[in-house]
């Protein structure tokens, strides 16, 4: 049988995807040549809000008809509109009930009722409790992290003003939201509201229900996804650079290997803190092991990458072939981006499925529920059963070679750090970077794997060609794992890859032209450093008037959706890749494509073709250069040693 | 950037317990003070008394 190419640009996801097919193993690339996606689903022209529907109302059998319209009435518009709505709330729904566990975990550490957790970063502790004003004068650690945990907590059921974080916004971006009405009150009322207005027969139009998903997508990037990364922080340490490795060859044929996978970093703190354990690991030793090697998986895969080096199996679409390795003892699943696959994968092998998450079990797996107070009990529990499972290997193991060393952790403070030092810290020589025009822009390229796609081709062909053209590349997700194993996240990278200026610049600093930011949650550091360089001056008064563009090239889930729309409504032009699902109405993406750069300043785009998808966001980027005065040709000068010194 | 900060990012050592290596800018801060004081200074843009930059105006 011939490989399948197409499948992946990865050949050790090939190799595996090969491996499943001579082993009759199901995977999500075999069931994906069998199910077709629906093609009036594709387009969301399809209601079935109420039981005298479904109403399918594709464009092509109502040609003849005046307006498609569902049984009550409801226009294709807002039928389209509301489908979109409810999949941003869902999608902002799984962060911030991602970030009320790390804020009640936050809360009972700082009281000492957790396990395993501690207080480690005193100075983002002391940057948050600011933020949420509350005076730390002549307080402890202690005392402040309470006040701080029972404030954060109150943003989930506020029912009015605003969000804490709205704030940190830059001033005529939070201008424009108020302007428009849409800065979100409470984290939960949001999407709450967004479920009440999509019921059969409430809000029936489709600028107003698009006003509403804005609302409960801010309540995503500047609550739910913020609260999630800064406690993180507070808890496991601010991310700083950190080397670290990614690819399937990161499992180890002769030790247990242990996948965590998912996206709460909590239980998988533990599991680092407890592969230290002398016990476990003399356990190992005796069932034949030589150590036991966790390996990450998905966003649980960056969270723990970025804070302890521990290296990374591979993004999305590999998670079922880590286990047809038949070298992985055990895997971990907490919470989002799971697939149900994983249970028969498992069941091919000795491989312990567990699910951790009192939010979410799979039918089959072994669940053992995390919870806070006895964490690190439960950690010790998971890594005993990985271990005692380690001499039932029972397949031809095959790990495949392939391994890439890449260096992460570049929070928003860390380049800050970085382009400053301790006593000049500063997004200055960034921006002055941009002024003068040796890096041309800003980039996030975010989001998932999607196997209507060839995994990772999206990822690593829209990033090259905005660094070959000078863009500086912040990622995170899956698509910073895609861009690790392409070798990307390595300053060498800079001058392979990268245009002579932003390689110029790279090289000066000591950082790769691509910088790992994080999780999907963290994608609220983007907001956060792009609200640095407006306010840093020199680039304008708002985050749209910075020459900054964001994609998410191979997107799948509604999570990716939500926080698109709060890139977008935050300021940031945005394209997406391989499906758009607002296309069965016309004047809904009309609405989101152009209309929303006169509300936000903000546009949405559809775009398959990532080369195209990159010159679209260059083009961007240089009409906001334009708009700038910036974008006259600079005579090039290389940097000679004084001008290095004075890049901080 | 201090001359001799940049060298250490990529060429930290690794610490006894810790199999990867780290580049823990955030160790140099010790104190409460310092703490503050590294917010007011680095982190500007939100923490000092004064607006900044683009918002001097404001
Ligand atoms: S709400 Fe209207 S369009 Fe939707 S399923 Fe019911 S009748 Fe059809």
């Amino acid at each position: 049988m011939d490989k399948d190419y197409t499948a992946s640009i990865d050949s050790a996801t090939i190799d595996l995807i090969e491996k499943a097919k001579k082993e009759e193993i199901e995977t999500i690339f075999s069931r994906a040549e069998e199910i077709k996606p629906c093609p009036i689903g594709v387009e969301e022209s399809c209601c079935k809000i109420c039981a005298m529907g479904p109403c399918r109302l594709p464009r092509s059998k109502r040609e003849s008809r005046k307006e498609r319209t569902g049984v009550c009435g409801a226009t294709i518009d807002t039928i389209v509109a509301r489908n979109f709505a409810r999949k941003v709330a869902a999608g902002v729904a799984a962060h911030s009930d991602h970030a009320r566990e790390v804020a009640e975990t936050f809360l009972k550490t700082a009281r000492g009722e957790t396990q395993g957790f501690s207080i480690k970063d005193e100075l983002k502790l002391i940057a948050v409790a600011l933020d949420f004003g509350i005076n730390v004068d002549g307080k402890d650690t202690k005392e402040i992290a309470i006040e701080l945990g029972e404030r954060v907590l109150e943003e989930f059921g506020k029912q009015k003003g605003e969000l804490t974080y709205i704030k940190k916004a830059p001033v005529s971006r939070q201008e424009i939201w108020k302007r428009l009405g849409v800065i979100p009150r409470g984290i939960d009322r949001e999407v709450v509201e967004i479920m009440h207005r999509t019921h059969m027969g409430v809000d029936q139009d489709y600028k107003h229900i698009l006003l509403q998903t804005t609302r409960c997508a801010l309540a995503d990037g500047w609550g739910g996804s913020m609260i999630s990364t800064e406690l993180q922080d507070i808890m496991f340490n601010t991310p700083v650079p950190v080397m670290g490795s990614i690819n399937l060859g990161v499992l180890k044929e002769d030790e247990v290997n242990i996948v965590v996978h998912g996206h709460e970093p909590l239980l998988p703190e533990l599991l680092v803190l407890a592969t230290k354990d002398p016990e476990l690991k003399s356990l190992a030793e005796k069932v034949g092991a030589k150590g036991i090697n966790l390996a990450g998986m998905c966003c649980s895969a960056n969270e723990v990458l970025m804070r302890h080096g521990i290296p990374c199996a591979g993004n999305f679409l590999q998670q079922e072939l880590a286990i047809i390795t038949g070298a992985v003892e055990l895997m971990t699943v907490d919470i989002q981006c799971e697939m149900q696959g994983l249970k028969n994968v498992a069941e091919c092998f000795h491989t312990k499925l567990i699910t951790t998450s009192d939010r979410a079990k799979i039918e089959g797996a072994i669940h053992i529920e995390f919870h806070p107070d006895k964490g690190l009990d439960t950690a010790k529990k998971i890594l005993r059963l990985a271990i005692e499972n380690y001499p039932n290997r029972r397949h031809n193991v095959y790990i495949p070679s392939q391994i890439q060393e890449t260096v992460v952790g570049f929070s928003h403070e860390t380049i800050n750090y970085l382009l400053g030092g301790l006593f000049r810290a500063s997004y200055r020589p960034l921006n002055d970077n941009i002024i003068n025009g040796r890096i041309r822009g800003i980039a996030g390229v975010v989001g998932c794997n999607n196997v209507r796609t060839t995994h990772d081709l999206g990822h690593i062909t829209l990033t090259k060609e905005l660094i070959k053209h000078d863009v500086l590349v912040l990622t995170t997700g899956c698509a910073a794992m895609a861009c690790g194993k392409a070798g990307l996240l390595v300053p060498e990278a800079a001058k392979k890859y990268a245009g002579p200026g932003l390689s110029e610049v790279c090289e000066a600093v000591g950082i790769p032209p691509v910088l790992h930011m994080g999780a999907c949650v963290d994608n609220s550091r983007i907001l956060i450093a792009a609200t640095a360089m407006v306010k840093e001056g020199g680039l304008g008064n708002d985050i749209s008037d910075l020459p900054a563009a964001g994609a998410a090239p191979e997107w799948m889930s509604e999570k990716a959706l939500a926080i698109g729309h709060y890139f977008v409504t935050s300021g940031i032009f945005t394209v997406f890749g391989t499906t758009w699902p607002t296309l069965g109405s016309d004047k809904v993406t009309e609405h989101l494509f152009h209309e929303f750069e006169e509300m936000y300043k903000g546009m949405w785009a559809y775009e398959p073709d990532p080369i195209k998808a990159a010159h679209r966001m260059i083009a961007h980027i240089d009409k906001k250069r334009k708009a700038l005065g910036i974008d006259k040709t600079k005579e090039r000068v290389l940097f000679d040693m004084d001008m290095r010194r004075s890049l901080g | 950037m201090e001359k001799d900060e940049k060298k250490e990012v990529f060429d930290v050592k690794t610490k006894d317990d810790e199999p990867y290596k780290r580049y823990d800018w955030r160790e140099k801060l010790k104190t409460r003070d310092e703490k503050i004081k590294y917010l007011k200074s680095a982190l500007r843009y939100w923490y000092s008394n004064e607006c900044y930059g683009s918002e001097k105006s404001n």
